[in-house]
């Protein structure tokens, strides 16, 4: 329970806004003196903890996967050098059975000393460019355990009472594909930690040590205080919801599930993945570390103005089944958690826009990673490149407020979409085409965002190969109260001189590349909020004149009758009256839709009659979406929650 | 005889016109309300303020005409014109947020929404060489819709033409021919720099700017000139130079921040004649405090700047840093019963409660009128403060919450906004390796006086300068610029294998534009520095540093050795063993403009008296407190805290402790340890 305040109010305002400056600052610092790409593009987070390794600040612009996983760690290194800490040393751990993320984010803890005592620790984490294991970029989706994964650190001393201990940080790049940047990043994450010490230190000669001590443990109680408060004055209940993972490569068809119900009980929110798939055949698993990260980001969206710290984390509880998808334990591959992270993050979103209509939300596209590695044959001495590259898309429909069009994946929205000049300059890539992709949003009353295509062309390499990391080509992007969802994920490939493309879907590793190949990734739109055939028509219309939607889908998904008048001058119009016919046209047929024979829509996908987003947006069927194939239990699945979040909300007709 | 020099910088509620005498360096200062369209206030202002134009000899001018027009959007209808696959750069951006946690908060929509945004078949690639030939025929199809929807402004925004500007500037001459009235940016021209959605943002703020301001420079140029004013109008830009309207139409967006840097000059200059090279500008007014920094005599300058997130202007530009906190800043309780103050603001309207126009919570101003530092009126008399509103309010809002009395709640709430203040200036100096015991802080703006010694004693600088009249300190600004150019080009070389020769002939070339476009200017070859600097850093970071750089530039290894001094001082590391690498050549190029004298006064041995004692509370104490008018206070004239100075346009603060003295510029420059 939260304790009362005993600071003065100033000291206590003071002490809160100067904790977050001083971990703001170690950020600062990071961005500008990093090597890894990665962190530069915002993939790192900072803390500030007190003696017990509770996290008490934690940065503005932290990434939101790293949000209640940093405290695991800093604890995790106390343990392991409990009474052998020193001023001036600062250790190493990456481990994501002790509460870390995955191999990649690396995390420095420095112990802050005042008078030869512990008061604070400082951590700056940030995801390295590789840390080796079996492909370039350390994310082997062939990985069922963490030997083919990446290098596990478990805590080590790194600077010892000031001394860099060069043998250890070289020991640790040597494992890498990158070790000129490891040691870089090293030396960058250390300095930053300083930073956060001299903050610390100076707080502590102009308020003294124990008001330091008793203001990070009070800006803790502070938080609690507030997300309890709130918590109270919602209404007691229980909510319920699932969501999936496109499948177990390692398993049958069907998509896996993770269930989540929340109980709101006085000012305590409870969450328990009873139910939930034991861990998989891949690196989409998730450790209790990320689990409970996954947790505490979905809450915060709800809670936007309170600072991050442990005391938001005291307001809830989680219950995980053993050994299942979100309770991963060594040696299983985890570097994959975003899979199961952003499914908890979304399905937190769903239950709490029932709590919170004036905030609610629906689902976001699915984060995808892209990682070619290879050698570039552009110059002479044939350099190892590393294209990794991550796109934007469509975040969910909003209550009266359409989802925002690209924008970064909800694990993290202050990671930054790369350049393509950038990109084009380091490795033997050629981009064709970057671009908002029309018709991907799903449709609602408040439409999703709108995702987007880039298509890449492989030039001269040796020894390329392409890996991919994503997901949702099955489990769609959906929509609440009644909106519709909106696209499926998955790259193909057009190998040079070829006719056609081949499918190579959401998740594949190691795949031989070479030049002139073409691979393409569409990422989906956000899933729309709302009966979209209660879209304003004027809407429509203005998404028609952007090509955010294409006049055949304005009439299929909206209902909405749109010819073109000049199209050279931007001049469309609506036909109300037609409008209103097709409108109730839809209205009369779409649940029967819904609800036909799911072989009989594969058939006409198969024959051209009907495109995927038919498939989906009508009929909530799965196919294979290479071969027209259908997936009985996945869209079995599917419509089950498309029955919930979609049918069950369209008026009666 | 032209021996005037007036400056004029528009803002939101008021215009400031400064008018100095050349000849006694004497300044006059006239405020005027801005109008709806700003030239008729500037034009009113200079009628009001007697000023003959035919004696002008320099006319400078800060405007927020173009920060307007992007914030509001009214802007002329522009197109962008860009490589067929990269319709959306702009709309993508870098896909981040400013806003990590708040779902329902969304950057602002791009400047050029989707319709207007065409391609056209044309690709360089990442070595410059022309791998597509632009498409000649659908390049003229869109010059034909283009023109057919009557578009005032384009933008060619091409991959790569950072390295080569062919096909851009083939583009340009298809649009020409069909619109040749149309101003047209394109990207290799406006800012030859890789990354593609900071170069097209540029560029499009660029186009977009551009009728915007020539048809305001034209029609200010016009009135003045028909008033009698024979020279260039001199324009501000956010570089902290001015430029004539010969180049606003090619660089419109330089203009996009005018206004902003005209503070940040004022007050390196002040500290300047004062000696103190380093200094921190604390521009504080009702609704926020703009924050700037000098060392060395240099005013801090950034590439990462926008008017709205997500839309980069990669212009140097001044580094401001603008906090949500003034004198108008709301104390409150939040839920969880803490102490907080801003970033909410009761705005000139309700204003603070003791304006008496219905707002109940505090702000900043009731603070400092329920502990006597202000007085019963401002401005002069036109707005009357009300004490007993000032106190209810920060009993009802804070006192009693806290159960402090209502004194202690008013310093509570000063204390704490003095506190975020701090922060702040912590971000701009201390987290960059600047240390504040090195520097003078300059307060100014209508609350910078009250606040300036509790902040300065927060971050231990030792002084704080109050200029002479720091409500009008900005337009003071403008009169104290140079004609200013800033250039810069990629350079992206690994220092082991660098040619110093190839990386002279670069800046020999560079700066031959540089040369031209202030010769064009009006500028004779005489008045023309360039200032070299190269941007640097450890082979794989990602971030560059700025060094500068001799002319010619001798060798590698000294500027590597520059580097790693610079990057120790900034970061407090160096690598030594590390390789460095080259990324970017940066000239300024100056017009230095003959600049006037302030005037100097010689010690009076004068001790004025106060004109009344109030009680004055400072660290839960009645004090005493001597209340001087800044007018009386003469040259030489030294006195101790507690002891309060107000002026038509502010008050000024000196707790006890300090020490305050009036120097030979009128400043008052106070030692806050005493």
């Amino acid at each position: 329970m939260a304790g009362e305040q005993t600071l003065d109010p100033v000291t206590f305002e003071v002490l809160k806004n100067s904790f977050i400056t001083s971990v703001d600052q170690m950020g600062e610092q990071i961005l500008r003196t990093c090597y890894s790409f990665v962190i530069y593009n915002h993939d790192f987070s900072s803390g500030l903890h007190d003696a017990h390794g509770e996290c008490a600040a934690q940065g503005n612009q932290d990434i939101a996967v790293h949000v209640g996983t940093l405290h695991f760690t800093c604890k995790d290194v106390m343990r392991a050098f409990e009474g052998d800490m020193h001023e001036g040393d600062v250790f190493a751990i990456n481990d994501p059975y002790a509460g870390g993320t995955h191999f990649s984010d690396v995390r420095l803890v420095r112990p802050i000393f005042s008078e030869g005592k512990i008061i604070a620790f400082a951590q700056s984490n940030g995801h390295w460019s590789d840390v080796g294991g079996s492909v370039p970029g350390s994310f082997d989706v062939s990985a069922k355990d963490m030997f083919r994964e990446g290098l596990r650190i478990t805590p080590v001393r790194l600077f010892d009472k000031g001394v860099f201990r060069k043998d250890v940080a070289n020991l640790i790049a040597s494992n890498t594909r990158d070790p000129a940047s490891i040691i870089g990043d090293i030396h960058a994450q250390a300095q930053a930690t300083q930073v956060c010490e001299r903050e610390i230190l100076r707080l502590v000669g102009k308020y003294g040590r124990d008001t330091v001590e008793t203001g990070l443990s009070e800006v803790q109680d502070y938080v609690e205080r507030a997300v309890r408060q709130r918590i109270a004055a919602l209404p007691d209940g229980e909510w319920e919801t699932v969501d999936f993972i496109d499948r177990d490569p390692g398993g049958g068809e069907g998509m896996i599930p993770i269930r989540i119900k929340m109980t709101i009980k006085g000012d305590k929110a409870i969450y328990d993945f009873t139910g939930s798939h034991p861990v998989i055949g891949t690196i989409y698993n998730s450790a209790f570390g990320t689990t409970f990260s996954a947790v505490a980001a979905g809450m915060k969206t709800f809670f936007p103005d309170l600072p991050l710290n442990s005391g938001f984390y005291r307001s809830f509880e989680i219950i995980v089944p053993e050994g299942s998808i979100v309770d991963a334990k060594w040696p299983v591959a985890v570097t994959g958690f975003l899979m199961p992270f952003e499914k908890i993050m979304n399905s937190i979103y769903e239950m709490w826009s029932q709590l919170m209509p004036e905030r609610a939300l629906a689902c976001a596209f699915n984060l995808e990673y892209l990682l070619t590695g290879g050698r570039d044959v552009r110059s002479d001495d044939k350099p190892i490149f590393m294209f990794y590259d991550w796109l934007p898309g469509g975040w969910g429909g909003r209550n009266g407020k359409d989802g925002a069009n690209v924008t970064t994946a909800c694990f993290g929205t202050g990671m930054m979409a790369q350049p393509v000049e950038g990109q084009e300059r380091a490795n033997p890539i050629l981009t064709t085409e970057y671009e908002i992709l029309q018709d991907s949003a799903g449709p609602g009353k408040w439409r999703g965002g709108v995702g987007v295509r880039k298509t890449s062309l492989m030039l001269a390499a040796e020894d390329a190969v392409i890996s991919y990391i994503c997901d949702r080509e099955c489990a769609i992007v959906w929509g609440i109260e009644g909106g519709l969802p909106s696209s499926p994920h998955g790259l193909t490939l057009t190998r040079a001189g070829a006719d056609h493309e081949e499918r190579l879907g959401t998740i594949f590793s190691d795949v031989k590349i070479g030049e002139g190949d073409l691979f393409s990734r569409p990422t989906a739109g956000g899933g729309g909020f709302g009966d979209p055939l209660d879209r304003c028509p004027a809407h429509v219309l203005e998404d028609v004149i952007d090509d955010y939607v294409s006049v055949q889908r304005a009439a299929k998904d909206y209902g909405v009758v749109i010819r073109a008048i000049d199209v050279e001058l931007c001049e469309y119009e609506c036909d109300a009256i037609a409008t209103q016919a097709l409108r109730a046209d839809i209205r009369q047929q779409r649940v029967a839709w819904a609800r036909t024979d799911p072989e009989g829509v594969a058939a006409r996908f198969r024959s051209g009659e009907i495109d995927a987003l038919d498939a989906i947006r009508q009929h909530a069927v799965i196919l294979d979406w290479g071969t027209g194939k259908l997936l009985p239990e996945s869209t079995r699945q599917f419509r089950e929650t498309f029955e919930r979040r979609s049918v069950a909300n369209w008026a009666a007709v | 005889m032209q021996n005037l020099r007036v400056a004029v910088d528009v803002g939101g509620t008021f215009t400031d016109i400064c008018i100095m005498d050349e000849d006694t360096g004497l300044i006059r200062i006239e405020k005027t309300a801005s109008t709806l369209d700003p030239i008729d206030g500037i034009m009113g202002g200079v009628a009001k303020a007697g000023i003959d134009l035919t004696k002008v000899a320099l006319f400078s001018h800060g405007t927020t005409v173009a920060t307007n027009a992007l914030i509001t959007r009214r802007l002329p209808r522009t197109a962008m014109v860009s490589t067929q696959g990269f319709r959306d750069v702009i709309e993508i951006r870098r896909a981040n947020k400013e806003d990590l946690w708040d779902v329902y908060k969304d950057v602002v929509k791009p400047y050029i929404p989707r319709r207007d945004r065409l391609t056209v078949p044309e690709r360089i690639d990442s070595a410059g060489k022309v791998v597509e030939t632009l498409d000649e025929a659908k390049a003229r199809e869109v010059a034909r819709i283009l023109k057919k929807r009557g578009v005032e402004a384009i933008a060619v925004c091409f991959m790569n033409a950072y390295l080569n500007g062919e096909n851009e500037r083939r583009m340009r001459e298809i649009l020409l021919e069909a619109m040749p009235d149309i101003p047209v940016s394109i990207s290799s021209q406006v800012l030859p720099e890789i990354f593609e959605h900071e170069r097209f943002s540029t560029t499009v703020v660029n186009a977009a700017l551009s009728p915007v301001v020539v048809s305001y420079t034209t029609r200010l140029g016009d009135r003045l000139a028909a008033e009698g004013y024979t020279r260039d109008l001199l324009l501000l830009h956010t570089g902290g130079g001015v430029m004539t309207p010969a180049s606003v139409k090619d660089f419109a967006a330089r203009l996009a921040g005018s206004g902003i840097a005209a503070g940040a000059i004022a007050s390196r200059h002040i500290a300047g004649l004062c000696g103190y090279p380093n200094s921190i500008g604390l521009d504080m007014g009702g609704t926020s405090t703009d924050v700037s920094l000098a060392y060395e005599g240099q005013s801090r300058v950034t590439k990462d700047w926008y008017i709205e997130f997500g839309y980069p202007i990669r212009f140097s530009s001044i580094e401001v840093l603008t906090i949500g906190a003034g004198g108008g800043s709301l104390a409150w309780t939040d839920d969880a019963g803490s102490l907080r103050n801003g970033p909410q603001s009761a705005g000139a309207f309700p204003g603070p409660a003791c304006y008496g126009n219905g707002n109940p919570q505090p702000t900043n101003t009731d603070a400092n009128v329920t502990l006597g530092r202000l007085g019963t009126s401002l401005a002069g008399g036109k707005v009357t403060l009300d004490p007993a509103l000032a106190r209810t309010a920060v009993e009802e809002g804070v006192a009693k919450g806290f159960k402090l009395s209502t004194e202690q709640a008013a310093d509570a709430i000063l204390r704490v906004a003095n506190a975020n203040m701090s922060d702040a200036v912590r971000l701009i100096s201390i987290s960059r390796g600047y240390d504040p015991r090195d520097f003078a802080l300059v307060a100014f703006g209508g609350a910078g006086g009250l606040h300036g010694v509790a902040i300065a004693r927060e971050l231990s600088i030792p002084v704080v300068i109050v200029p002479p009249n720091p409500g009008v300190t900005s337009a003071l600004g403008c009169l104290l610029v140079d004609m200013q150019h800033d250039f810069s080009e990629n350079c992206m070389v690994d220092a082991d294998v660098a040619e110093p020769i190839g990386i002279e002939a670069q800046f020999a070339r560079i700066e031959r534009e540089a040369l031209d476009r202030l010769t064009h200017e009006g500028v004779a070859e005489r008045d023309i520095v360039l200032q070299r600097t190269i941007d640097m850093m450890y082979r794989g970071q990602w971030r560059s540093l700025a060094v500068s750089t001799p002319s010619p530039i001798g060798s590698i290894a000294d500027l590597v050795a520059d580097f790693h001094r610079e990057h120790h001082r900034e970061y407090n590391f160096r690598r030594d063993d590390a390789p460095v690498s080259f990324f970017r050549v940066n000239v300024k190029a100056i017009g230095v403009v003959p600049k006037a004298e302030l005037a100097v006064h010689a010690p009076t041995g004068v001790r004025p008296d106060p004109v009344a004692r109030r009680e004055v509370w400072f660290d839960n104490q009645a004090h005493d407190t001597p209340l001087y008018q800044r007018d009386d206070l003469p040259c030489g004239f030294t006195f101790a805290g507690p002891a309060i100075v107000e002026q038509v346009d502010s008050t000024t603060v000196v707790p006890p402790g300090a020490t305050a003295a009036v120097d030979k510029y009128l400043n008052i420059i106070i030692r806050v340890k005493g």
